[in-house]
């Protein structure tokens, strides 16, 4: 696979995925808060993990979506880097949230053993009021081999 | 609460990564990739017939962790790295240490190295996942 130019990859800052919204209804944060191991939160509190996926549905997009956006040569040719999320208030279930989300940092580092671009995806959950609850900002690696076009 | 620098958070464990649970897992995430259901899949990457756990699941024995720690809303911020892959049948520990406090909008905050901890086989052993989180500690 041809590897994109560096400047497609940096042109990739700004981009805005269209948005939404998401409910986290009471079967979803029973049966995600199970998978950890722990009991329900306390006063319809959703689990913290739920920050993982809510807010990349929300925005209405997906991983594979987020893979292609980059150029990914396959699945395994992503790298976690990070995963940083700032909580402002609970989430708690059967409230509607607000979804906004845009790459926010994009660019090609590496060396002669190694080339990869470097994403970085940030994704805001707020109140109806537009007040912000929850911030995850995550940033991915994607992994070269091919020759530059 | 009294915290001090230094002070070790209290152990979390998980004692079995369950197969099942990624599954229920990977149909709440819609993440589609095999290595988390299909263990044929992951016999191919080379990890053995175990499939892999789902970052935000091992991330989430650590959320577990803090909340037995300093209450269900603790949590200010997480920010995690995953160095090495859990797989079913592990028997993960999640662990940490105060490192900083400070206060922030009036609020006291702890800040703390995390991580899971693998008692090991081969080349997995050790912290398979790490991270800091600011946690917002109760009134002393």
């Amino acid at each position: 696979m041809a590897m994109p130019d560096a400047a497609e990859i940096e042109a990739l800052v700004g981009y805005e995925f269209p948005g939404g919204e998401y409910t986290v209804a009471h079967w979803e944060n029973f049966l995600l808060t199970e998978c950890t191991g722990a009991e329900l939160l306390p006063g319809g509190m959703v689990h913290p993990v739920v920050m993982f996926h809510m807010p990349i549905i929300g925005a209405n997009t997906s991983i594979g979506e987020m893979f292609a956006l980059g150029q990914a040569e396959s699945d395994f040719s992503i790298g976690i880097e990070s995963y940083d999320w700032e909580f402002f208030a609970p989430i708690l279930e059967e409230v509607t949230y607000a979804i906004s989300a845009r790459v926010t940092e994009a660019d090609r580092r590496g060396d002669e053993n190694r080339v990869f671009d470097r994403i970085q995806f940030q994704f805001d959950v707020a109140k109806a009021d537009g007040e912000l609850v929850a911030r995850s900002t995550i940033t991915w690696t994607y992994g070269r081999s091919g020759n530059a076009s | 609460m009294q915290v001090n620098v230094g002070d070790a958070i209290p152990d979390w464990d998980m004692p079995r990564v369950a197969p099942e649970r990624m599954r229920t897992m990977a149909a709440i995430l819609r993440d589609p990739n095999p290595v988390h259901w299909d263990r044929k899949t992951v016999a191919k990457l080379g990890y053995g017939d175990r499939t892999i756990n789902q970052g935000p699941l091992g991330l989430s024995y650590m959320v577990n962790m803090l909340h037995e720690w300093a209450g269900p809303y603790c949590i200010r911020r997480l920010v995690m790295r995953f160095p090495q892959v859990v797989l079913d049948e592990d028997h993960v520990i999640a662990q940490g240490v105060v490192t900083a406090l400070r206060e922030e909008d009036g609020q006291r905050l702890a800040d703390c190295d995390i991580w899971l901890y693998f008692e090991g086989e081969g080349d997995r052993k050790g912290r398979l996942l790490e991270g800091t989180a600011s946690i917002r500690l109760p009134a002393a």
